[in-house]
């Protein structure tokens, strides 16, 4: 058979292209998951509704994709026209979203170095990602071929990448990480068909730029900053939200006084530029590795009478925040979990007030939230119908801890000690479901039996929210009311968060466990058996 | 090595070992002269001077001795191993002792561990920009396959394929027949509405089918939703370059795909430190 003879006779309803366009990526097609949390406002709200209160007792699972020597996936799968992508570190996965079976396998060779992946962005014909060794990869949606490699930093100096990136009007986004090794991060904007690099924001003011009156001495030389997380992108306004990470050294905020800018705050890039237009700090001068990497979610809704564009934000730091999002003005912040030692409260500015001496100390302070916070990578979500904003929340305090220990080059930690988790009967993880605009508490759920926070947060307009437990367990809250409807125990720890999808007009959720991808659909009995 | 795994049974390894290597000739266990191009370029003459009265030309299989480039398994595959069995001979065959200095026997060695690693290992000649020409022209490889993002898809990415095969095994798949790789094989699929859609099987069960067809596009489906599923017998690849390009074209084909490694890692160098047994 010659290969001209290779035609496709027809373009029936399964053929699929997996071309992305960036009408696709604005209006986040409902049958799809096209980014990391779901569109670019980051609500992870679908509004599939074939798997809905009346209709999860039914939810089994389909099918279960083990990937090899996985084991604790933190990836966040893609769904195109019934096309999944997900990650390992240094690999790639194509699977057929209904049965999953494979179509293709990338591996990175050699796999240079090890570290956590969180999963791809889709544009056109190709699928990005990138790797411990601090590349981003575009790859051939539906070969797996090898289309272009950007090298983000280096990673002999202790950089690499976990993150997700996010694609919007062709350009590649991708963050940095980490901070705790003193490596001040950045946020690029890559080509998306070439691979060149368009633009390079670095969230640490070098000397005499502004902003660098923050940092005493040359502290803004070892002052980490990082991004490694996903975050989110208002098309109309044309700007990206991302959360920056942690000073450094992390704990001992001694050999850096000042404000640290703009390490521990949320900051609105020029899409087409990567120039800030505003940004707003969470945690000035923090001292308890807070990164205020947590998902930045956008909402368009009523705030004092006016509609406002708004963007919601649970930090690691305790405090749930609503700003404007086209000016970052502070609209109102209040703690979302009870055990916040560290501030009284928040100013009218959003600045907190901070309690004397509750901060890391040679001896020891204890500090709550705890170093590991209370958020962290569990995506929050927002359900548009309920107007609530749900969240995994951490309860529990740390011992923490400072030294005078020194930065070293070439990728050594600089966290200048840290904390140790108390883990008294206060240490507990809940879903909670949060009134947008005053952050009030609606309705919580306590993961029992989790001892750290697992997985983030999926809601549907089936009137579901999907919990992913550190324990296996993976659920289905009620949305109104945060009663379980549905679980099944998955038998080894979820870290990553669930996603819905539907192919040929059946709904899926699905979600990476430990070392497996399992997608979930409604039980279908054989025509005989139904009648 | 599984007897490695085991602290208990490692000394009594070693021992075997040693008494493995006493019993051989006492060998220098690595080339003293590495294998530079220059020096693999004078052990290929060498070799075709001294060993062509039994093995073959460059390695090839000749009258009285088998091939050193095949597909098969070797039992000397160390620089120490293969060295033993040049300087001394193999006893109890026809393989007699070489009776060459030293420094010509490490110079054959570095020429026979060159063919049989990776194509990008060896030496090919060949003018490669004229090669990409052929690959993107004459030859038509590129419709099916890609190199460094440029192509098609329907056929393996071979941008690493030089640090991927050996040379016998890239020139046996642009000349003969075989085998179809896994996830390449030809299939045409006729729908319950009708529908017919051609390409390839990436993958396949008993029950779903996910096919990339030439214009790459995958098709995914339940088996029951077919009629009909019709398989190709042969690869799409055309097996006959060596007699559709003319030898220039051929010889500069093989030697731009030689230098494809993109990711440049060497085929695994099996039995290293292995004395000859």
């Amino acid at each position: 058979m010659k290969i001209t003879k290779l035609v496709c006779l027809t373009c029936c309803g399964w053929s699929l292209g997996a071309q992305v366009t960036d009408r696709q990526l604005r209006e986040a097609n409902s049958a799809n998951w096209l980014h990391y949390n779901g569109s670019y406002d980051s609500r992870r709200h679908s509004p599939l509704d074939q798997i809905n209160t009346k209709t999860v007792d039914a939810l089994v699972p389909k099918w279960v994709f083990h990937v090899p020597g996985a084991t604790h996936m933190e990836s966040v799968p893609i769904v195109v026209d019934g096309v999944m992508y997900v990650t390992q570190p240094n690999e790639v996965y194509a699977l057929d979203a209904r049965s999953g079976r494979q179509i293709w396998e990338y591996h990175r060779i050699p796999a240079r170095q090890k570290g956590p992946n969180r999963g791809v962005a889709v544009w056109g014909d190709k699928v990005y990602f990138t790797t411990p060794d601090a590349y981003l990869i575009a790859l051939h949606a539906a070969s797996g071929n090898v289309i272009w490699e950007a090298k983000l930093a280096e990673a002999s100096d202790g950089y690499w990448s976990p993150a997700a990136p996010l694609v919007a009007n062709g350009k590649v986004i991708a963050g940095i990480a980490p901070s705790d090794h003193g490596l001040n991060g950045f946020l690029d904007a890559y080509d998306a068909t070439t691979g060149e690099r368009l633009w390079r924001f670095n969230p640490i003011p070098k000397a005499g730029e502004k902003g660098s009156e923050t940092w005493s001495g040359d502290s803004w030389k070892t002052g980490g900053g990082d991004t490694w997380l996903t975050g989110s992108y208002d098309p109309e306004l044309n700007v990206l939200y991302w959360g920056i990470g942690n000073p450094a050294p992390d704990f001992n905020g001694d050999v850096r006084k000042g404000d640290n800018l703009y390490t521990e705050c949320v900051v609105a890039l020029d899409l087409d530029t990567g120039k800030m237009k505003w940004y707003f700090q969470f945690t000035p001068h923090d001292t308890m590795d807070w990164d205020a990497v947590e998902i930045p979610v956008l909402v368009d809704a009523p705030y004092q009478g006016k509609m406002r564009k708004l963007m919601a934000h649970a930090d690691r730091n305790g405090f749930y925040y609503l700003l404007d999002r086209v000016t970052g003005q502070f609209l109102t912040g209040t703690p979302f979990v009870h055990q916040l030692n560290w501030a009284t409260g928040l100013s009218p500015e959003g600045r907190p007030i901070r309690v004397p001496g509750i901060e890391p100390s040679l001896k020891g302070t204890k500090v709550c939230p705890a170093a590991i916070g209370a958020a962290n990578w569990m995506s929050p979500a927002y359900n548009p119908e309920t107007g609530l904003f749900y969240v995994v929340a951490q309860e529990g305090c740390g011992m923490a801890n400072k030294s005078t220990e020194k930065f070293r080059p070439g990728g050594f930690q600089y966290r200048a000690t840290g904390d140790v988790n108390l883990k008294d009967e206060s240490w507990k993880v809940y879903v909670r479901a949060l009134d947008l605009t005053t952050g009030k508490l609606k309705w919580e759920s306590e993961r029992i039996g989790s001892t750290s926070f697992g997985g983030g947060l999926l809601s549907t307009a089936g009137g579901l929210i999907f919990s992913g437990e550190v324990n296996g367990q993976f659920v289905a809250l009620d949305t109104q009311s945060g009663k379980a409807v549905w679980h099944f125990n998955t038998g080894q720890a979820i870290t990553a968060q669930p996603i819905t999808y539907s192919v040929r007009g059946k709904q899926h959720v699905a979600l990476a466990s430990a070392s497996d991808v399992i997608s979930f659909g409604l039980f279908e009995p054989k025509k005989e058996e139904a009648k | 090595m599984l007897l490695f795994s085991n602290n208990l049974i490692r000394p009594l390894a070693i021992l075997a070992i040693t008494a493995l290597g006493a019993s051989a000739q006492v060998v220098k266990s690595k080339n003293p002269l590495r294998d530079s191009p220059e020096v693999v370029t004078a052990g290929r003459s060498l070799y075709n001077k001294t060993c062509t009265g039994c093995h073959g030309k460059d390695g090839d299989e000749g009258d009285r001795a088998p091939s050193l480039n095949a597909n098969r398994r070797y039992f000397r595959l160390s620089e120490a191993a293969i060295f033993d069995a040049v300087k001394n001979g193999i006893p109890g065959t026809a393989m007699p002792a070489s009776g060459l200095p030293d420094l010509d026997v490490w110079r054959i060695v570095a020429f026979i561990r060159n063919i049989r690693g990776t194509t990008s290992d060896n030496i090919v000649p060949g003018d490669i920009a004229s090669g990409m020409t052929v690959f993107t022209g004459a030859g038509g490889c590129s419709r099916c396959h890609m190199i460094r993002g440029q192509g098609g898809t329907i056929g393996p990415d071979l941008s690493s394929i030089g640090a991927q095969v050996t040379l016998q095994k890239l020139r046996d798949s642009l000349t003969q027949d075989g085998p179809i790789p896994p996830g390449y094989r030809p299939v045409n699929v006729t729908t319950l509405s009708g529908d017919v859609v051609q390409g390839i099987a990436r993958n396949e069960d008993a029950f779903s089918i996910q096919i990339l067809d030439e214009k790459n596009k995958l098709h995914l489906f339940d088996k029951q939703e077919l009629r009909a599923i019709v398989y190709g017998k042969k690869s799409l690849m055309p097996h006959n370059y060596d007699k559709a390009l003319t030898a220039i074209q051929f010889r500069d084909l093989l030697a731009m795909l030689s230098r494809q490694a993109r990711t440049k890692v060497k085929m695994e160098q099996q039995g290293e430190n292995e004395v000859g047994r």
